[in-house]
């Protein structure tokens, strides 16, 4: 039964000159409307380097938020982590809600992302507000000259149990 | 002879308009069909139909707004440059240089009336019960207006490339990130992967399609430029067609059963 | 920070100017009871109410200094500061339920010209004195936030003349009339009758415009800078019902899902509602299921929370008062808690981070389970009930359309509330995969 009536549906867009014009005709104006939904996907973007250069590691305090960056979309930050140590890594300055840059409140120890209130603590960690997940972490490495280089080709993602990669931290 | 007749008898006028002068009953019947901007419009109507405590004029209002919206909008954009390096310079300009400096207030807040009378006008047309058959059809192409009305005035919120214009795209844009499926923070998007390659990431994802890049920046204004001043009003005002078509032709403006 | 003793002389006129506009309006509306209803007592009653604005006007012009008291100031903000900071929303969202539900019952009442006048003088007197409030009068004439003044005055309009006339209209099919519509069902000439109304309309309108468009001024920030957010970043005015919902919902579903369901559910309107009683004349006696959800979703779920997003949401989306100062540093605690934690806790069972989709389901069974009973036996089983009459008149499809719909308006309430009552963040919890709800 199943067998025919898939037979049938072949016949109808094959089986006569009728069908197959109508079938080419179809395919090629959803292979148009496709073409041109990829032709609204940009090919090359004007985005600055992934990667740059932010300093010596002894450039950095432990416990310090270091705000120079954030036109490149990081914070670095030193701290003395529980289990890895004394670390540096680069914390994405998007707020995992919808996208705004939140302020570092030295007084208060916090992220505060002025949109809607999201609060992240110093490791990026959202403790209050709507956003539903800690801040993303770029990769970041010693270069050959001994300068930390931040790669935001890579992101790490706390929930996801990526953040004891050792791609995303740096141990001083 | 007056002046007046002399020229309601001048071969010129008589081109223009080919019948006499609105007054007696068939003239005013010959002036609608005549005419292609009043033949929008029936001859004669319902008394109940056209009576502003009834219709409150909201769609004819809306209808005009927009049209405002169309002469102040071609006028700015006599003088404003779509890039990052000109545009918020180009609106202060039109504030501080041009002469006539309202044109940019009288889009701003004709935009802003827009989307007030559409919303009444729904609201009428909902309380007169005037979307219950034959006009459930139009009552469908008003809802796709108003989404498009409103998509209008946010396209055009970010062309000033101010901070209240840049943080309201980034928020509102944001949000098609999380769409489900098409979005690369959108709910089951991870699932979508040949192998180890994930389909939708940031570079591919829905708000990547509608801002043309992955943050909101100078491909996003020029987007939202073309959007906001060609392909949107095209789609308006090709729906409001269909729309007064249909009012017509599902019997004009309802009246009581 | 405490306002302003001294009103500043610009505000001064600009309050003598309000009150005068609105004592001549007061004499327009004595004179027309007097001379056109033959109402010398209403006449008499206006003419007093007009003389109150008149003094109001004329010592606003003089240079009084007639303040809102700071006692009732701070007293409005102490009370919506209560309950964690979260009083005022639902203050807010419940008083302005109740008056819906009290203005669709008494309606007939509410729709007296002289009542709905009243409430309007009402309404303007309150603004008045707000409007001597620094912080209310800053956020109020905001270029931005102006559309939204006149959105409110204009829905408050067009809902009492609607109603007005639907409450005219029943009373005479209640004695077996048609309604006033049906009177006049003879056809007129589009020219003059409809073009010259639509010409007076469309100079009224510019009119309107260039007055408003020469007196204020297109606000324009900052240039736009990525590095720093303004604080509170807002999306444009007619989308702040949208931004409310992401106060509780995820932004796939407040931003994606639920408008998705508006639209769909506002197309579907035609195909659900199978009365045909109503078409084509104001009434509300014939359509009450109607209505009361229409009129719910645009008035309380759109326009109120449109109302709440501008003048009500400061800075990191904190709720203010009307006359709290917008404060970037209030610190409200915004400790919300999973469903999920809240069951699974005090079990003793905890979850790694990073586990499998397996594990995730386990962690998330209970939530999951609520929102699967709610979308699919919730409906068949008010077929079977309460809604039973309504399953058989409209048959399976538009009854499930139409339960499905009114669930997605309903899932907003119930998020609110039980971010109230629970301090429920989320019903499922699924980062991992962005799956929040
Ligand atoms: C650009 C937007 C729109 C324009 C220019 C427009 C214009 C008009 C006009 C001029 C009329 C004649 C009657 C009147 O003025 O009330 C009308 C009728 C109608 N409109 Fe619209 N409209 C728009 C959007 C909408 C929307 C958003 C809806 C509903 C969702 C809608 C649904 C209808 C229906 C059902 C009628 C027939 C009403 C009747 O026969 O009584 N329209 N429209
Ligand atoms: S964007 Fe940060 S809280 Fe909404």
């Amino acid at each position: 039964m199943a067998d025919k009536s898939r037979r049938g549906f072949l016949r109808t867009i094959f089986g006569t000159w009728f069908g197959i014009a109508w079938t080419a005709l179809t395919a090629s104006a959803a292979g148009m409307t496709l073409g041109t939904i990829r032709f609204l996907y940009p090919n090359a973007l004007s985005e600055p380097p992934s990667k740059f250069k932010v300093g010596f590691p002894s450039d950095f305090e432990t416990g310090q938020v270091d705000n120079r960056f954030k036109d490149q979309n990081a914070w670095i930050v030193r701290i003395r982590d529980p289990q890895l140590g004394d670390i540096i890594y680069a914390l994405s300055t998007t707020c995992t809600h919808l996208g705004c840059t939140p302020n570092w409140l030295e007084g208060e120890q916090k992220f505060k992302c002025p949109c809607h209130g999201s609060g992240f603590k110093i490791t990026g960690v959202n403790f209050e507000g709507p956003a539903p997940r800690p801040l993303e972490r770029w990769a970041i490495r010693i270069a050959e000259d001994g300068q930390l280089e931040v790669d935001k080709s890579k992101k790490f993602q706390k929930e996801l149990g990526q953040w004891d990669d050792p791609e995303s931290y740096v141990k001083v | 002879m007056s002046v007046g007749d002399f020229i309601r008898n001048s071969q010129v006028w008589k081109s223009i308009f080919r019948h006499p002068a609105p007054r007696d009953r068939r003239n005013r019947v010959v002036v609608m069909l005549t005419n292609v901007f009043l033949h929008l419009h029936p001859v004669s109507v319902r008394k109940s139909g056209i009576a502003l405590s009834y219709t409150w004029c909201m769609g004819g209002l809306t209808f005009f707004l927009f049209l405002v919206e169309t002469v102040t909008g071609v006028l700015l954009m006599f003088y404003y440059r779509p890039t990052l390096e000109h545009a918020y310079n180009d609106i202060l300009a039109l504030r501080d240089v041009a002469t006539l400096g309202v044109l940019r207030e009288l889009h701003r807040w004709g935009a802003h009336a827009m989307v007030i009378t559409i919303w009444l006008h729904m609201y009428r047309v909902f309380l007169t019960g005037s979307y219950k058959p034959p006009r459930e059809f139009n009552w469908g192409v008003g809802v796709i207006l108003l989404v498009l009305t409103l998509l209008l005035s946010f396209t055009g919120y970010l062309l000033p490339w101010d901070q209240l214009a840049i943080w309201a795209i980034t928020v509102g844009s944001n949000m098609a990130r999380a769409t489900p499926l098409l979005g690369y923070e959108g709910p089951g998007a991870k699932l979508l992967k040949i192998g180890d390659v994930e389909l939708i990431h940031s570079g591919s994802d829905a708000r990547f399609l509608l801002l043309g890049a992955r943050f909101v920046g100078g491909e996003t204004l020029l987007r939202f430029y073309v959007l906001h001043c060609v392909a949107i009003p095209l789609a308006v005002a090709m729906l409001i067609a269909v729309h007064f078509w249909r009012v017509r032709k599902d019997g004009g403006i309802s009246g009581a059963l | 920070m405490h306002t302003a003793t001294q009103l500043a002389h610009s505000v001064q006129i600009g309050l003598g100017v309000f009150y005068l506009f609105v004592a001549l309006m007061n004499v327009g509306f004595a004179l027309y009871q007097c001379y056109a209803a033959n109402n010398r007592r209403q006449g008499i009653v206006w003419s007093l109410v007009a003389g109150v604005f008149l003094v109001h006007s004329l010592a606003y012009f003089a240079g009084a200094n007639w303040i809102i008291s700071a006692g009732f100031r701070d007293f409005t903000t102490q009370v919506m500061g209560y309950y964690g900071g979260q009083l005022g929303p639902i203050l807010y969202t419940t008083v302005s339920i109740i008056l819906f539900v009290l203005f669709l019952r008494y309606r007939k009442f509410f729709t007296e010209p002289v009542v709905a006048w009243s409430i309007l003088n009402l309404g303007l007197l309150a603004a008045g004195w707000s409007l001597t409030d620094d912080n209310f009068r800053k956020i109020i004439t905001k270029e931005d936030n102006v559309p939204i003044v006149m959105l409110i005055f204009s829905v408050g309009f067009f809902t009492w003349l609607p109603f007005r006339r639907a409450v005219l209209n029943d009373e005479r099919m209640a004695n077996g009339e048609p309604p006033m519509e049906k009177e006049e069902e003879e056809k007129v000439l589009v020219w003059p009758d409809l073009v010259y109304t639509e010409m007076i309309a469309m100079i009224v309108c510019t009119f309107v415009l260039v007055i408003w468009s020469v007196l204020l001024k297109a606000p324009l920030e900052q240039p736009a800078t990525t590095a720093k957010a303004p604080n509170p970043s807002k999306a444009p005015w007619y989308f702040l019902g949208l931004q409310e919902m992401l106060v509780y919902y995820d932004p796939w579903m407040a931003g994606v899902v639920l408008p998705t369901m508006i639209i769909i559910g506002l197309i579907a309107i035609p195909y659900i509602d199978f009365n045909q009683k109503g078409n084509g004349y104001y009434t509300f006696v014939e359509r009450k299921f109607a209505i009361t959800t229409f009129l719910f979703g645009f008035i309380v779920l759109w326009c109120t929370l449109i109302v709440l997003g501008t003048f009500l949401r400061g800075p990191n989306w904190n709720f203010f008062g009307p006359f709290e100062y917008w404060d970037p540093h209030k610190v409200l605690p915004l400790n919300n808690v999973n469903l999920s934690d809240y069951f699974w806790l005090p079990l003793g069972v905890t979850f790694p981070e990073g586990q499998g989709i397996g594990g995730i389901l386990v962690r998330e069974a209970p939530g999951i389970i609520l929102v699967l009973l709610y979308f699919a036996a919730l409906p068949p089983l008010l077929a079977k009930t309460i809604m039973r009459p309504f399953f058989i008149k409209m048959g399976f499809v538009r009854f499930f359309l139409l339960i499905n719909l009114f669930q997605f308006m309903a899932a907003l309430p119930i998020k609110m509330v039980l971010r109230w009552a629970f301090n429920l963040k989320y019903i499922i919890y699924i980062p991992e995969y962005f799956f929040n709800i």
